[in-house]
């Protein structure tokens, strides 16, 4: 029986039915505020809504393709910053309000342009060199930014004009992380992201067989690059102030990762699932106990390495259910003598 | 030319420290497999260490080694049993992001503790003599000896002792070191003891030289990472000499390029790092195993 509903269950998530659930999904949330809610309701549902999308972004590069970004923040404080610099700096725009729409794709093109250029060596490396490269972009990236002070107002930070639109954020956001894991759930079944999955399982086999891999790493890293660069010009314009501290934080990096993971590397469905659950755990848990919140991270991480490798809804590639439904054999031929 | 001298002594001071700092990463690295991404905070542990002795009982951060080293042996003895031998023979993926986890958790435990706040030690002995002059600061001189006493002792250990001969046995060939008899299971554990153990060394040699605060790892990890590929996996010397390269390097350019703080050194290390991964895969000297794990 159990069997059955995790077939079903993979056919959902793989067949048109997946998708019309999340639209439904996507349609009763463009419903939600005309249930009269406070504005902290529709910023945090925003919030939730970036988290969704960086973490279907992170899952991309670091699931489907199998090149574990530990830097992938990097991209985030790059949109966030072409935001500020363009609303704030730039002559050519006018109004801020204008400014904001119009700076929102330029900053996950100039995130989406980074990840070529950055990409173009470090993804000629393979695992854990790739990771550490990027973390290394990461680190380098602030100090740059800290220093570039006539750009970037260096340790002091940029102030966005406060434009206070929370239904608008709620808005845009949903539409973005609709359109975002909608993207994934085509990618996952298209041939480019079955080209993906090779290069994840076996990178020389599949050159082999004549998938150009250097292509398609490279434009996952910049589909990936370019949403995560317009949710941080988003992020940046939503919270009116960006410094090198607040935009390359490493809890971001931490956050994309522990949310595939938990979900489950690699699926459509996981990372907006483990998204949703660490927010939940977030604000739930230990949200209360101030402070706590990275060293739990780290905790459920080493955790999560130890005993659920492969995340809720992940699927080993060989054959073998869930590792919900796994754990949960284990349990019962433990408690079965 | 005396600024230049003064610059290069300054850059071989910060390589001796690099050197010492970089051994236990590199060794874990060429022995296990494994890229430890919590390197950095051992060496914040280290650090706090040395601060916690001097500040409340007065130790001296240099006497308070005979008491860091053993106590962060055991430590690492305890993680690398109880964790990392778990995941040794999985996928490299699970090693990162265990240790990353780690990381995380190690320098927010810190942050809980000891809060944010930069931790200083100042010891008595903080001048510099001036030799041929060239101004030598005393403390960084200690350290540099201490350093190269270090790398010696290490040395000595793995070429010369029952232990050592294992652990480099287990390094060549986990299967044959297996069947030959080889507890790989201890020789990790003692191997990654040891590591730890001189990493937290060099992080309380470290804080009397620089402020302590529970951040400060993963920039340590990244120059780590750099000097290792620099100089190969596992090799003493190799960690010597890349050590020196980029102390030289980074002072250098602060001190000659218009504009640019220390801060910098982070992105230097982090472009010598690409072009070495690019260039020369197997690290300038070669080592235990080639960097690029294709050639495994």
């Amino acid at each position: 029986m159990m069997a059955r509903v995790r077939d079903r269950l993979a056919q959902l998530g793989q067949g048109w039915g997946g998708l019309g659930l999340w639209w439904l999904l996507l349609a009763a949330l463009a419903l939600y505020p005309y249930t009269g809610v406070t504005h902290l309701t529709l910023f945090l549902g925003s919030q939730v809504f970036v988290l969704v999308t960086l973490a279907s972004n992170w899952n991309l590069i670091g699931g489907m393709t199998g090149y574990v970004d530990f830097g992938h923040a990097v991209f985030f404080g790059i949109g966030a910053y072409v935001m500020g610099i363009l609303v704030t700096k730039s002559p050519l725009l006018v109004s801020p309000e204008w400014g904001f729409l119009q700076a929102l794709p330029v900053s996950g093109a100039a995130a989406a342009i980074f990840a070529l250029l950055i990409g173009l060596p470090t993804l000629r490396l393979k695992g854990p060199y790739f990771s550490i490269a990027m973390l290394g972009t990461f680190v380098a990236m602030r100090e740059i930014v800290r220093v570039l002070r006539p750009l970037t107002g260096g340790g002091v930070g940029l102030n966005l004009p406060p434009v206070l639109n929370r239904l608008g954020d709620y808005y845009l956001m949903l539409v973005l992380m609709g359109l975002v894991v909608s993207i994934m759930w085509w990618i996952r079944r298209s041939e480019f992201g079955q080209s993906l999955i090779a290069i994840r399982e076996d990178e020389i086999g599949a050159e082999m067989r004549g998938i150009n891999t250097t292509l398609h790493k490279i434009l996952a890293f910049m589909i990936a690059a370019f949403f995560t660069g317009v949710v941080g010009g988003f992020w940046a314009w939503q919270n009116t102030f960006i410094d090198p501290d607040v935009v390359f934080i490493e809890t971001r990096t931490v956050e994309m990762v522990m949310m595939s993971m938990l979900g489950g590397l690699g699926t459509v469905w996981g990372p907006p699932l483990g998204a949703v659950v660490i927010y939940v755990l977030q604000t739930v848990v230990w949200g209360r106990l101030f402070g706590i919140h990275l060293l739990a991270l780290g905790i459920l991480m080493v955790l999560l390495v130890l005993f659920l490798p492969e995340g809720i809804l992940g699927t080993s590639g060989r054959g073998g259910g869930t590792s919900i439904v796994r754990l949960w054999g284990r349990i019962r031929q433990r408690s079965d003598p | 030319m005396d600024q230049i001298l003064q610059a290069l002594a300054n850059g071989l001071l910060l390589g001796g420290f690099y050197a010492v700092m970089v051994l236990g990463f590199s060794v874990i690295w060429g022995v296990m497999g494994i890229i430890n991404l919590a390197h950095g905070e051992y060496l914040m542990i280290g650090a706090y260490l040395g601060w916690g002795l001097f500040r409340y009982f007065g130790m001296d951060p240099f006497a308070a080694l005979l008491l860091i080293l053993p106590l962060m042996f055991l430590f690492g003895y305890v993680l690398q049993y109880v964790l990392i031998n778990r995941i040794v023979e999985r996928p490299h993926l699970m090693s990162l992001l265990i240790t990353f986890g780690i990381s995380i958790a190690l320098a927010n435990l810190f942050k809980i503790l000891f809060t944010s706040d930069p931790r200083n030690v100042s010891v008595t002995y903080n001048g510099s003599v001036e030799l041929l002059g060239i101004t030598f600061p005393i403390v960084k001189s200690i350290i540099f000896g201490a350093a190269l006493l270090c790398m010696l002792g290490l040395h000595l250990f793995l070429q010369r002792s029952r232990m050592g001969k294992s652990i480099r046995a287990a390094a060549q060939n986990r299967t044959a070191a297996r069947i030959v008899g080889v507890d790989i299971n201890r020789t990790y554990a003692v191997t990654a003891g040891i590591c730890i153990a001189i990493t937290a060394a060099a992080g309380a040699m470290l804080s009397p030289t620089q402020a302590i605060f529970p951040f400060m790892g993963p920039p340590l990890t990244l120059k780590a990472y750099t000097i290792t590929a620099l100089g190969g996996l596992g090799r003493i010397p190799g960690a010597l000499m890349g050590g020196v390269v980029l102390g030289v390097t980074e002072t250098m350019v602060s001190r000659f390029v218009p504009g640019i703080g220390t801060n910098l050194g982070v992105a230097i290390s982090f472009v010598i790092l690409v072009l070495i991964l690019i260039l020369r895969p197997q690290g300038l000297l070669g080592g235990l195993r080639p960097v690029d794990p294709e050639a495994e």
